[in-house]
Parts: structure tokens; sequence; C-alpha cells
């Protein structure tokens, strides 16, 4: 890497603030030192409270009956039971993972391939990035709106089929039990791939030519170059870019919601729609409070394993 | 270790995000509190509607109306998204930031009815004036423990949106009086190049509304306390025939190609689009979208029809029922003004103007209308001889069962789904 080639040189002598200027007074060190953390604890509180608390608060509602009106009781992990029983939360589960991998796999691997097709050598490669980057940026929910126009019975997709002959293609992708899913992750390989490709692409730049260069004069074909030398490199890019990939697909909710509202009959579900559906549409709070806590564990758990098995020899 | 634990706590941080959405979205609250006052001799109290189109509401109109008559009075006007209405007021109510008077629905099935939200003391009991407006046989729809917290304002029926230009076009001369009469109207409309039914599919409210006003005939006709023995633990779902005969009327519906091309996946937009062009001959819904069609589409004729029974000898069956009410706050600070409003809404003529202002019916003296000149001409016999059931989710026990059963419905037109295992759902619903 990079940071492990720069030159070990002694520290500058840069004074110590507590001996620097001679002249301060003995008061005048201690009120600065308490400055020093006083003038952090306004922050701190507003973290507090309004995240970690909130937070907490939020969590204890899985353990309730709370229908988000009037009060409510203790029911210890009724909600949890409820879940694992449901067949119908199972599959929200399944769907999740099925989601959230799938999409981090996929994206990572076609923002890889772009980056380093883009990074030098071609021309047009700033028009292409910005083209590639561009999904990043529009909203999830107004282009998810396009792709159902693209998916719809009388779509573009199933013109251009039957346009082609391939008329026993043509369904309702969104709406067949079958492809719905798949189609969901389609749309967010489209919007995930330039982020990825991104942070390769800033990974690739610190990879020196020189490096590359010498393992091509000693014979390395294209694939051994990736291999034993890009791809060791980029370590620290695809630890950022799967561990915000994998957070970011368990949470997926705002293409879900506008391509196919969970359906059909519930074959495209997640956790984070089904916790919209039962606190917010059912009125089921506790419920979906459980759901929640869940879908955070879950997300802690994979991404925790996730930086684990990304960190490179020299950071354990 | 500095690393390791710095990245467990961002990645605790992502994680905790779930969470605090849900707070967020229970804690958020937008609109004014119980706003407005008395300023230079003025009263003012504010109104929360569900609103779902730039279509005039019937309340921005009698408020309007109401203003007029009394000058000194101001009703400051809070409209909401149909769609997020009832979480809207649950929270503000929870809040304590909601309306004066709000918009509320009969019953206990969705999140903005009455009886739960009476149940948490959210609403004030309201006077006879209110009780007396109460449709017969609707009482457990409005009051809890005897006091009255809602006051209906109109009834509502529900059941097919018939487009009878576009059925004559297909060539169908009559509306169906049983279900044979539906499948060889669907082969008619089929050969025609059109759908006898535009379904909705993909949503709740269209999946959810065409089963029950199917079961109206199937079981609420036959049975009409079929709730009260739910309720009761007497009956279930999936142990009742005419729920079964239901279910398996769509199944049939679908197999026989009475719905439109990609029913399953079908948004509003293919009801409105279909209607209003004549490609699909009828919808299921309440007959209130009739008059908004009928301005969309003046070339084509909007009427009233029944789902028919399954034969001939059946009895024909509807629904009709006092969907709209408004309740009054119980945390409002101006609950005279609001009581002034609500007896001013019970007059006759107000009633008159809110059903033409819905495209509903007055909430009294329905046996006395004359309905042959109306849309309501087909079914005026259903209305006027009393063969309604109330909506029937109205009784049911939480959202959730609703929910299951439109669920069910899309999962039955793409074959996810059994008759059975969609009313097993439905059970497990209510019974949670």
């Amino acid at each position: 890497m990079t940071t492990s080639q720069l030159p070990t040189e002694a520290p500058a002598a840069v004074p110590r603030r507590r001996n620097g200027g001679g002249e301060r007074t003995p008061r005048a060190n201690s009120l600065l030192k308490l400055g020093q953390w006083w003038w952090a604890v306004p922050g701190i509180l507003m973290v507090v409270a309004v995240h970690y608390a909130a937070t907490a608060v939020g969590a204890s509602m899985a353990f309730t009956n709370w229908t988000g009106i009037g009060s409510f009781e203790w029911i210890g992990l009724r909600n949890f039971q409820r879940i694992f029983s449901d067949p119908t939360k199972l599959l929200a589960l399944r769907n999740t993972l099925v989601l959230a991998f799938a999409s981090v796999l996929l994206s990572n691997l076609a923002g890889m391939v772009l980056a380093m097709g883009l990074n030098r050598i071609l021309k047009t490669r700033f028009i292409l990035r910005t083209l590639f980057f561009m999904p990043v940026v529009l909203s999830p929910l107004a282009t998810s709106y396009i792709w159902k126009f693209i998916f719809q019975l009388d779509g573009p997709l199933n013109s251009i089929l039957e346009a082609i002959g391939l008329d026993s293609l043509v369904r309702p992708w969104l709406a067949d039990p079958t492809w719905a899913l798949w189609a969901v992750l389609l749309v967010v390989v489209w919007q995930n791939t330039g982020f990825a490709m991104v942070i390769y692409m800033s990974g690739l730049a610190a990879v020196p030519v020189e490096v590359e260069e010498a393992a091509a004069i000693d014979g390395a074909n294209m694939l051994q170059r990736i291999w034993h030398v890009t791809i060791p490199a980029l370590r620290p890019a695809i630890a950022i870019a799967t561990t915000l990939g994998i957070v970011n697909g368990l949470r997926i909710f705002d293409q879900i919601l506008a391509l196919t509202g969970g359906g059909p009959a519930n074959a495209t579900s997640t956790l984070a729609t089904e916790v919209y559906k039962q606190a917010f549409t059912l009125g089921n709070f506790g419920y979906g409070a459980a759901l929640a806590l869940l879908l955070t564990l879950i997300i802690l758990v994979f991404a925790v394993i996730q930086q684990r098995l990304t960190q490179g020899p020299s950071e354990t | 270790m500095t690393r390791h634990a710095s990245a467990v706590l961002r990645t605790s941080a992502f994680a905790a995000l779930p969470v605090v959405i849900a707070l967020a979205g229970c804690s958020s609250s937008s609109g004014t509190a119980s706003g407005g006052g008395s300023a230079g001799g003025s009263t003012s109290f504010t109104l929360t509607y569900a609103k779902s189109n730039n279509v005039e509401s019937p309340f921005e109109i009698l408020a309007k109306e109401y203003m007029k008559a009394n000058p000194s009075i101001t009703i400051n006007l809070e409209a909401k998204p149909n769609d997020t209405y009832g979480d809207s007021v649950r929270t503000q109510l929870q809040a304590g930031n909601a309306a004066d008077v709000i918009e509320t629905e009969a019953g206990s099935g969705q999140s903005r009815s009455i009886v739960p939200l009476a149940k948490a003391n959210f609403l004030e009991p309201l006077g006879n004036t209110a009780a007396k407006m109460i449709p017969p046989g609707s009482e457990a729809l409005f009051q809890v423990d005897g006091k009255t917290y809602g006051q209906p304002l109109g009834i509502s029926y529900a059941g097919l949106v018939y487009n009878s230009k576009a059925a004559e076009a297909a060539g169908i001369t009559a509306p169906a009086k049983d279900f044979d009469q539906v499948k060889a109207a669907c082969s008619k409309a089929a050969g025609g190049g059109k759908s006898l039914y535009v379904l909705a599919g993909s949503t709740v409210p269209n999946a959810g509304i065409t089963s029950l006003i199917i079961s109206a005939t199937r079981v609420y006709a036959d049975d009409p306390d079929w709730n009260k023995k739910r309720t009761d633990g007497q009956t279930t779902f999936a142990g009742t025939t005419g729920w079964q005969q239901t279910l398996q009327t769509i199944v049939d519906l679908n197999k026989t190609g009475c719905f439109q091309k990609g029913a399953e996946g079908a948004g509003f937009d293919a009801i409105t689009n279909n209607m209003a062009k004549g490609t699909s001959v009828a919808f299921f819904g309440p007959l209130g979208s009739a008059s908004e069609l009928q301005k969309a589409a003046p070339d084509q004729k909007f009427v009233a029809e029944a789902f028919p029974p399954a034969t001939s000898g059946g009895k024909a069956f509807g629904i009709a029922s006092a969907t709209y009410s408004l309740s009054l706050n119980a945390a409002s600070t101006k609950k005279d003004p609001a009581n002034a409003f609500l007896n001013w809404l019970a007059d006759p003529d107000q009633g008159d103007l809110f059903a033409k202002a819905s495209g509903g019916l007055p909430i009294s003296g329905l046996d006395k209308l004359d309905l042959s000149t109306t849309i309501y001409a087909d079914v005026a016999d259903i209305l006027k001889k009393g063969d309604y059931t109330a909506l029937p989710n109205s009784g049911w026990k939480s959202p959730a069962v609703y929910d299951a059963l439109a669920t069910g419905v899309q999962g039955l037109i793409t074959g996810q789904a059994t008759v059975d295992s969609v009313l097993k759902s439905m059970d497990t619903a209510w019974d949670q």
C-alpha cells in the first residue's frame, strides 16, 4: 500500500501545547484543559440523545405490543417468535439476504471491470465515467418509476421482445413471482455499479504503474497482473465498497416500494419493506420495531464479518 | 484494535438507521396544533381530511359553505395524502397536535377507524345529534361503551362501476344476473377486444374491495352477522363456505379471462385508462369514483351495478356503508365551535350537499329517495330494501386481516396462493 511506502521520518519538532509558550500561568493551563473536553459536551449530548437514546427507545419497543396509539404491554420475545413462525417474514428475510449479497457481488464485479476498463488509455474515459456514475446521483425513487414503466406489460421491454419475435417471453415482469425479484435486483445493480466503480478507480490510482510494468516484464499475462498485482492493491477499496454495499443492500427499500410494493403476494418483500408495512401501514409498531431490530442485528453481524474478511494481513 | 473498534462503531451507526427511521416516523409531526383561536372577535378551528387527487374535496365544499353562513368562523383546512392519512393522524394524536375535527372511518379495520382511536381516548364523545345519524344496525361501528365518537356524513355504495356504452359496444345487452351469465359476458367482451372487468391487482384497496363486493352475495346475504360470529370465535374464514366461494369466484374470473391482461401487476392507472377508453366494461369499487370518471370521459356512461349471486335464485345483495365520518379531537381546545360545525352538518340540506360533492348517497331517508333517474337506478331495489351490509372489513379486528385478503387475491391470480391458504392467512391475522 502506498501508505506503507512513506518514509519513516522522525516527527517534526512541534512544541507540545501544554508546554508551549512558557508565559502561560498554571491557572490558564487548567482552564484550557477543562475547556478542551467541555467544548465537546454539547455535541456529545446531542449525539447521545438524538442518535443512541432514540435508537435504544426504538429498540425497546420491539418487546411491546404497541399499536402506535395508547398504552402498551411488555410481551417479551413474542414478537420475535411471531417473526420466525411466519412464512412471509422468513421469505422477507431470505429476499433481504439474496438482494443484499447478489447486489454486492454483481455491482462490485461490474464496478471493478468498469474501473479497470476506464482507468487509462481510453480517450472517452471521462465521458464514460460520468455516464456510468450518473445513476448513483439520481433519486432511487424516480429511477425506479422509470424502470417500472420499462417493465410494464405494455412497456418498452416487452415491445422489444415482441418486435424481435420473442413473444413467449412477454410478461408483466414486476408481477411475475419468478422474475420480480430479479427485476428488482437488476435495477439495484444498475444504480449501485457507478458507486463501486468510483471507489475502485480511486483504489487503482494508488497502484504504481511501475509495479505493473515490472510484472509484465517478468512475463505475467494480463489476468495474472490483475490477480497478483491489482487486486491485492485494491484490498482497501474492496473493503469499503463491499461494506457499504452490504449495509445498503440489506436496507434496500425505495426501489422495492416503487417497483413492486413487496408484491406479487410478498414475493419481493424484504425486512425493510416489512418494517414499513407493519409499523406505518398496519399500525403494529411493536412488531415493526422487532423486525427493525432484527434487521439492525443482521446488518451489524454481516458488516463486522465482512470487515474482518477483507482486512489485510498488515492491519491485523 | 482501535481500527476494529471504530469500524464496529461505524457499522453500528449504519445498522441503527432502521430503528431510527421507525422512530423518526413515529415522532415526526407536521401541521399545526389545534390552531387558530379567537382573534378580533373571530373563532377558528382546524379540520383535517384525506385527499387523493386535485378534485375539490367534499370537506372543502362544506367548510366553505359553513364559513359563508358563519362569517365569524374560520375553518383551517389540513388536507393530507390519502395513503398516509391514518398514520399522520395517529402520530399527531399521539403527539397532541392533531386537528380539532378529524375525518375518521367507521369501525376498526383501518388505521383511521373510530373504535381503536376512541378506545385510546383520543376522541371526544359526541352528542345525540351525531348518534341519531348512525344508520340502524351500524352502532357498533361508531360507538364504544354506548358513547358516539363519529358522526356519519353519507352513504357510499360499493359495487360495479359499469360503463354501459362499453358494454353495448362489446355486445353485452344487459348486466349479468348470475355467475354463468358473467362468464358468458367475459367471453363476449374478450371477443370484442375488451375485458369485462379491470382489476388493479397490485393495489391492496382494489384487490381487497373486489373480494369484499363478491362476498356480499356469497357470505353476508345469508349471514349478515358473520362478522360478529367471527369476533365471538364461532366461525372462521377457512371454515366458511361463503368465503371459499368468494375466493373461488376470483380464481374462476381469472381463468375465464374476465380481467384485463396483466391484471396481477396493474395499478389504479389501469382502471382509469381502461374505463375512460372503454377497453374494460366495469371495475369493482366505490361508486363515488363514477362521477370523477364521468368528468374525465364525458363520452362514456358510468352507472352502478351489483355483482350477481352465484345462481339466478340467489339473493341480490350489496355493500353500502357510512364510510365518511367526522370525529372530535379529545385534546381540542375548540370543542364548542367544532361541535357547532358538526351539528350544522347534521342538517339534511348539508347531507344532500355532501352526497352530491362525494358522489355518494345521503345518510338518511334512503328508503324514500327516488333513484330511478340517477346512476343508482339499477341497484335502487337493493338500497331501498336495505339488502346491503356495511363494508365488511370495517368490523374486522385489524387492518392486517384486510391486508392478508388483498395480498392473497394477488397470489390467487399469480398462482402463488390457494383459496385455503389465503383464508388461513386471514384467520391467522385475525387471531394475532
